[in-house]
């Protein structure tokens, strides 16, 4: 547009036929690109997705796979995850088998920190499997 | 600055209580935004399987990337930019394949088949399938990042500053690459009012 705006707009497009042509041609081509409708997102796409985060689950993950069909209260992988904890730290600490660890010792064998992020993955885990099993409906 | 747009970004709290391990706002992310982004995909791509997988593998880098997330830019931004850099790289492993599947321009005058049945209907879905048609061709023949700024600025209906930051350059280069996009599409599209 060459021409210096003066006016109000709606002023100037009457009084401008070079403005005015070029509101009038970005209006139809606005409308043009309006027709454009994208087509409706495939009603597996979640359950796709969701598979594939499960793929690239953690290794402890696994130790945890065989209670998921019982799993209906979420506490339930973390009780799990406690239980082989305790587990561990008991076959750890058998007398006889193997030199005895100090306390501090068992402590680093499994930190805390991971035994946290252990338990915060496998209720995301857990949210993401309930979310699987429950979208099953189509959706736009 | 980070918790400023935190606090106005309702997404980057979704996204730093996924971080936190809650998996159901990665689910509240992942409704609110299906959609726009395979459909951004789709216009870019113009291939639906392939713009969903596509969308696939943003939100699959979206979940991968929770754990060192930081709320520095709008989550949309972000989203966009995965999105963005996604579909200029498919674009550019496909553009053989598409170079020699993309019709000549001067067919985009396509005869409208003539049939017996005059039904209004027909004819209207007729005239609808070749306007869109055009519509396409004008959108696949603009350059990769003039088509993804005018589909982020018409379709998602995002400002200057944003699609600047998406695309990674200066709030000027957006202008200018909208002002050639809409100049290109004037030139093909103006004549459909």
């Amino acid at each position: 547009m060459k021409c210096q705006k003066q006016t109000s707009d709606a002023e100037h497009l009457r009084e401008c036929p070079e403005c005015a042509a070029f509101v009038s041609a970005q209006r139809s081509v606005s409308a043009a690109l309006d027709l454009w409708e994208a087509p409706p997102v495939s009603a597996d796409f979640d359950r796709k997705l969701y598979q594939r985060i499960e793929q690239e689950v953690p290794w402890w993950d696994f130790l945890v796979r065989p209670f998921r069909p019982l799993a209906g209260p979420r506490w339930l992988p973390v009780a799990a995850t406690a239980g082989l904890m305790v587990a561990v730290g008991l076959w750890v600490g058998r007398p006889g088998e193997a030199p005895m660890a100090p306390a501090s010792a068992q402590v680093q064998a499994l930190p805390a920190d991971q035994a946290a992020d252990a338990l915060q993955e496998m209720q995301v885990m857990q949210e993401f499997s309930n979310l699987i099993h429950s979208d099953a409906e189509p959706r736009m | 600055m980070a918790g400023a747009v935190a606090a106005l970004d309702y997404d980057a709290e979704l996204m730093l209580r996924v971080k936190d391990g809650d998996g159901a706002s990665f689910g509240v992310l992942l409704e609110k935004h299906r959609s726009s982004v395979v459909h951004f995909l789709y216009r870019m791509v113009q291939n639906a399987a392939v713009a969903e997988e596509l969308a696939q593998e943003v939100f699959l880098r979206v979940y991968r990337s929770r754990a060192t997330y930081e709320p520095t830019a709008k989550f949309t931004t972000w989203l966009f930019r995965i999105a963005t850099h996604l579909a200029l790289n498919a674009l550019r492993d496909h553009k053989n394949e598409r170079n020699q599947e993309r019709l000549d321009d001067d067919t985009s005058e396509m005869p409208v088949r003539q049939v017996s049945d005059s039904r209004p209907t027909v004819e209207q879905n007729m005239v609808y399938e070749a306007k869109l048609e055009e519509v396409r061709r004008a959108i696949a023949a603009l350059p990769e990042k003039q088509r993804a700024a005018v589909l982020m600025h018409k379709y998602e209906e995002m400002e200057y500053s944003q699609i600047a930051k998406v695309l990674n350059c200066s709030d000027s280069a957006v202008k200018s690459l909208l002002f050639r996009a809409y100049e290109a599409l004037r030139a093909r599209l103006a004549h459909m009012a």
